[in-house]
């Protein structure tokens, strides 16, 4: 009997203590929240693993300081159903903006429509939209056709200043529209330029350490590959390497796009002849000052694509490209 | 005390010389079939990618080979001990990545080149004893166990230096993978060699190496024996997580960048590569050779599709039916149990 | 006679599984020298008592002294290491180790040292040869997973013996070895327990065994000790059994009740009469006839393998009413009605990881090509189980939870209902005491009352000599010797037929 007693009672002070933690969280939910002085923009990274989209989140958040704006961040590690799981955190949270780097752009149509329903200005930066859709703010993105073109052309031009018009490239997935755009831009200058594409491996974990033993096989198939198309960042720093291994930088031309203090160092040290740089955190600010002229009525801009300006070891100290990589890269990155 | 029975038969008491046996290189080769499949294997892809690309057989390439090979080999004989005592270790690729990490890091920041490698390898060592830890006293399974460690070592790998990678800035560093120890050798083959030797000589020829094989064969017995089940398992471990440091050590000395990603890949080729060479996932067999010949075959793979040029997007399904052709042959070789 | 101390001293043990209460207060104490029967009923708690003397399993109370350390502190459990060894029912080998490995394993103790494959080979052909040299030179290097049971037990018992333990458990050791690798096995345990101060423990149901062998016996009955250190020959066989909890010698179960002429030409009708044909033998079995096989175990397992579809190239060749019947694997011939039963539980019966309701139905669902799990089976489970006299079995409890003898009916059970055409049975009751064996015998003749034709392996002479009507011997190689009818059938042709003594 005195078991069964104590047991009541018991149950009894859990019951009223879980009722009274229920009550608070529910005064409190309702409570803590002030009507925020300051709106918040979310951004959502495809992935945060590598640099480019954390450099994107550094222009992002900077800008939104400066605007007056809150800041928080997501990431929706390459899948289409966390993107669009984060897009409804993003706004049950109250947010009132999104720039967004969609993990690709067929996946952006779901989004676009949810957000529309709920009047939520949204900007893209570094990937756009579905071809097509118009329900957005602005598209903040590199025009990957211009840069293949012009990578392709200074490529043929590397390898035909040593002697030869092979030339090898290390690509990014070729799933991906930013890919598909930049090959369709170089292979049509390097083939204007009579310089012959004879192999593309693309790159499966996006590392250095895979981008060196690709290059070393590039060159190991065709060893009279004059010059390399490196498509992303790590490209460059692997095929420096190789080529470091070999004995034969300087004789064998690299180029590279998206940049960052890495490849810039090799840059100034001659392993690589030119960097045409993607404005990370430069797509951040201007996505994030987009969805602010949006919210205070301001005139938006629907399309603004970025050129990557190339820079080269003669180029690097210019003031106006020291300007640029500030735009590429946050200084807590490294050197300029 | 009842009288010995007079017992029939020919019993004659204890035969000082057992009656023959196969000769030694006969005995070699029934005990290393898979391996030499595999070997074989390897051997006939070499043929079929140089008859394609006549520079696959050069002392260029097969270089490439080695060193693209050598962090893989270094963690597939880690796995591989752990692999014989019937558990598994997904947590060497973070392992990989977060030691690549710290070193780097702890070197930016002005430590020396040595104290930055032991603070690395001191990872691997942390990792393999948590992990040991967990499986033997707490008694949970090994996937279990080495998955979270495996979650929570690529994230610090991230969080260390913000995702950022970092240059390794020392200059002579990359002697540790690329310098010469004994002239003439490259000391990233050399140390491979030097593993492997080792691990096979200690499976086969030290107790614990026997114990190892013991307690992947039926844990419960041999503790019953008297093996000293829980110390083998977490020396396993232990061993597994430092061979991955040292790969990634040895890595970051050849790349002279670390990344946060840079073991992803690997854990799952690790365990590819021990199964390939023989190792039963349920513990009880394996050997040294064959996990090498794995990752060697793995990185083989690799090397041919790149130099052939295979799209892209058939390289998994080239991948797949070799290692499948590869596995099957050994296996009828085997015979149906 | 009285040793100063005892070398084991296990008083009041108490062991439950669950709500089964299997030791409760058994008292067992052995003095160094000596050879100690350990004897009881099926599920008097022998296994569970030696498991927990190895630290296998624990006790919930009771002191347990050995070497004069107490068990429960872990400076007992330390002194403990390496000094017992056991050999149990189910074999605990390394299968993946050599047969060297095995034997010498246990006496490696240093993990940093050098494991020599030549003295560990050397040492294991010692340990093997006490008990049989041939097999000893052939199988030293080969892989345990490649042995036979009989070759296995073999190696366990070198094991036990090479590793210079004081107190040896036994547990029925000679079940899988022949008359003279027993005959060995006890002369080496009277020399090793004349020469050190070790003890031997023996479980057995082999009166003749017992009293080869023994000096004193400890008698176990429904969990308690009905007979603590009697010396052997103090006790006849009738008292033995009698304190064992078991019904009174069993004399001959007395005559096959043969069925009615109508009654056989039914059963003849929807059963067939099988054939079956071998080298050198012919064999007609009409529904109902028990044919025992005697020797081996090569001959009987390449027949038996044959009936089950387990042979690649059979050499024995079954027909059932003129019709081949050939099937390629053993899920086509529990299909086709033929139906298996074998001593070896662990490896060849109980699926250790499901139910007892699971193992019983597992056949049933099979002939019967089920898809789904019905709701009658729990019915039908108990049904089965109430007909074979088990009482302690939950349904969906771990066939662990059974004594061996109980699994074995088990076994039986599966196929009690599906009235198969064909049963055959490997060594049914291995490890089985008397009362569960007369259980046992009365199953087999029920279910050839009803019309199974019956294929049973015995090593036991016994058993065939009283329950079968034809026996085909087979000498050691394999070869058949001959087909002995019932009334031929005597201890010494069988001995002389098979080369075998049982």
């Amino acid at each position: 009997m005195t078991a069964n007693k104590r047991t009541t009672k018991i149950g009894r002070t859990i019951g009223l203590a879980s009722a009274a933690f229920t009550l608070a969280l529910a005064v409190g939910a309702v409570t803590a929240r002030p009507a925020e002085p300051k709106p918040t923009v979310a951004y959502i990274a495809p992935s945060l693993d590598i640099s480019y989209w954390q450099w994107v989140a550094y222009g992002v958040e900077k800008k939104a300081a400066e605007l007056g704006m809150n800041y928080v961040g997501y990431t929706s590690e390459n899948s289409p159903d966390m993107q669009m799981n984060n897009v409804r955190t993003a706004v049950t949270r109250g947010v009132k903006a999104i720039v967004i780097g969609p993990v690709s752009s067929t996946s952006t149509p779901p989004v676009l429509r949810f957000l529309a329903q709920h009047h939520i200005p949204v900007a893209f930066a570094g990937i756009g939209p579905q071809p097509g859709l118009t329900d957005y703010t602005s598209s903040v993105t590199a025009n990957n056709l211009e840069t293949g073109r012009a990578e392709g052309q200074f490529v043929c031009e590397l390898a035909k200043a040593r002697g030869g018009n092979k030339i090898g490239m290390l690509s990014l997935p070729l799933d991906r529209e930013n890919a598909q755009k930049y090959l369709k831009g170089a292979r049509e200058t390097i083939k204007a330029g009579g310089c012959d594409l004879v192999e593309i491996i693309q790159t499966h974990g996006l590392t250095v350490r895979e981008a060196v033993t690709q290059a070393n096989d590039l060159l190991t198939a065709h060893p009279d590959i004059k010059a390399i198309y490196g498509m992303y960042d790590e490209a460059g720093t692997g095929a420096a390497k190789a080529l470091q291994t070999r004995g034969l930088v300087g004789k064998v031309g690299v180029a590279v796009a998206d940049g960052s203090p890495t490849t810039i160092k090799l840059l100034h040290e001659g392993a690589i002849q030119g960097i045409f740089l993607q404005e990370a955190v430069g797509q951040g600010i201007d996505a994030t000052q987009q969805v602010w002229n949006a919210l205070n009525g301001k005139t938006v801009t629907k399309d603004l694509p970025l050129t990557e300006p190339l820079v080269t070891s003669k180029t690097i100290d210019e003031p106006k490209i020291q300007v640029t990589l500030k735009r590429v890269y946050p200084p807590s990155a490294g050197a300029y | 005390m009842a009288e010995p029975l007079h017992s029939s038969g020919t019993y004659q008491g204890a035969l000082s010389v057992p009656a023959s046996r196969p000769s030694m290189i006969g005995r070699l080769i029934s005990d290393y079939r898979t391996e030499l499949a595999i070997a074989l294997a390897i051997l006939v892809l070499e043929g079929v990618v140089s008859a394609l690309v006549p520079n696959a057989l050069t002392r260029g390439n097969l270089a490439d080979i080695g060193q693209a090979a050598s962090p893989l080999i270094i963690m597939a004989i880690g796995q591989l001990l752990v692999v014989i005592t019937g558990g598994i270790d997904l947590s060497v690729g973070s392992v990989f990545s977060l030691t690549g990490m710290i070193t780097a890091l702890a070197m930016v920041h002005g430590f020396g080149a040595v104290p930055s490698t032991a603070l690395g390898l001191g990872i691997g060592f942390l990792t393999g004893l948590v992990n040991g830890l967990l499986v033997t006293v707490a008694g949970l399974a090994p996937f279990v166990v080495t998955l979270i460690t495996y979650a929570a070592g690529g994230s610090l790998a991230f969080i260390v230096t913000n995702g950022q990678s970092l240059p390794v800035p020392d200059q002579s560093y990359v002697l540790l993978n690329s310098g010469a120890l004994v002239p003439g050798v490259v000391n990233y083959a050399l140390f491979c060699v030097v593993l492997l030797v080792a691990c096979e000589l200690f499976l086969r020829r030290a107790v614990a190496g026997r114990w190892l094989y013991a307690v992947g064969s039926n844990a419960n017995a041999s503790r019953l024996l008297g093996v000293p089940v829980r110390r083998t398992v977490l020396a396993a471990y232990l061993g597994s997580g430092l061979l991955a440091s040292f790969a990634s050590v040895l890595s970051l000395s050849y790349i002279s960048n670390a990344e946060a990603t840079a073991g992803s890949n690997l854990m799952l080729q690790a365990i590819a590569a021990v199964v390939i060479g023989g190792a039963s996932l349920f513990g009880g067999t394996g050997s040294a050779i064959g996990a090498v010949l794995g990752a060697v075959m793995i990185t083989a793979i690799q090397n041919g599709v790149n130099l052939i040029g295979v799209n892209s997007f058939w390289q998994g399904s080239v991948t797949a039916v070799v290692i499948l052709i590869a596995v099957l042959v050994d296996r009828i070789g085997k015979g149906r149990r | 006679m009285q040793a100063p101390m005892f070398l084991l001293e296990a008083r009041s043990i108490v062991k439950s599984f669950g709500p089964t209460r299997v030791l409760r207060g058994v008292n067992f104490l052995v003095a160094p020298g000596e050879v100690h029967a350990l004897l009881g009923g099926n599920g008097a708690g022998k296994s569970t008592l030696l498991k927990i003397v190895t630290g296998d399993l624990s006790h919930d109370a009771g002191n347990l002294v050995f070497a004069g350390h107490d068990m429960a502190s872990p400076a007992g459990a330390e002194a403990r290491a390496g000094r017992i060894a056991a050999v149990h029912q189910e074999l605990a080998l390394l299968p993946h180790l050599s047969v060297a490995e095995n034997v010498a394993l246990p006496l490696c103790k240093r993990g940093l040292a050098l494991f020599r494959p030549a003295e560990a080979r050397r040492f294991a052909v010692d340990a093997l040869s006490l008990i049989d040299p041939a097999f000893a030179a052939e199988a030293v290097d080969r892989k345990v997973a490649e042995l036979t049971l009989h070759e296995g037990q073999l190696v366990e018992i070198a094991r036990a013996i090479g590793s210079g333990a004081q107190l040896l458990l036994l547990d029925e050791p000679t079940a899988n070895l022949t008359a003279p690798e027993a005959e060995r096995l006890f002369t080496i345990l009277r020399r090793l327990v004349s020469e050190r101060p070790i003890a031997a423990v023996f479980v057995s149901h082999r009166m003749q065994e017992i009293r080869q062998i023994a000096d004193v016996c400890t008698i176990l009955r429904d969990g308690i000790t009905s007979a603590d250190r009697v010396p052997v020959h103090d006790l006849t066989d009738v008292e033995i059994i009698e304190r064992m909890g078991q019904q009174s010698a069993a004399s001959a179960l007395g005559p096959m009740p043969h069925p009615s002429p109508s009654t056989a030409v039914l059963l003849r009708r929807s059963f067939g009469t099988f054939h079956l044909s071998g080298p050198a033998t012919e064999i007609e079995l009409p529904p109902g006839r028990i044919l025992g096989l005697a020797g081996g175990p090569t001959g009987p397992s390449r027949l038996i393998d044959a009936l089950i579809g387990e042979a690649k190239k059979p050499i024995w060749k079954l027909c059932r009413n003129g019709q081949s019947v050939a099937p390629p694997n053993p899920h086509a011939a529990a299909a086709s009605g033929i139906g298996y039963v074998s001593g070896d539980r662990v490896n060849k019966g109980i699926i250790a990881a499901l139910p007892i309701i699971d193992n019983v139905m597992a056949a049933r669902r099979i002939v019967e090509r089920r898809i789904w799990v019905g709701w009658g089976e729990p019915a039908e489970a108990d049904r089965l189980l109430d007909t074979l006299n088990i009482t302690n079995g939950r349904l969906w409890a771990l066939p662990a939870t059974m004594s061996g003898g109980t699994q074995q009916k088990l076994l039986i059970a599966r196929w009690l209902a599906l009235k198969p055409q064909l049963l055959v049975l490997e060594e049914p009751t291995r490890g089985v005491d008397i009362g569960t064996k007369r259980e046992i015998y009365t199953l087999i003749r029920t279910m050839a009352g009803l019309g199974s034709a019956i294929v049973w392996w015995s090593t036991e002479h016994a058993e065939l000599i009283s329950l079968c009507e034809l026996v085909i011997a087979f000498d050691v190689q394999g070869e058949p010797t001959g087909a002995l009818a019932a009334a031929e059938l005597s201890d010494e042709r069988l001995a002389a037929a098979t080369g075998m003594a049982a």
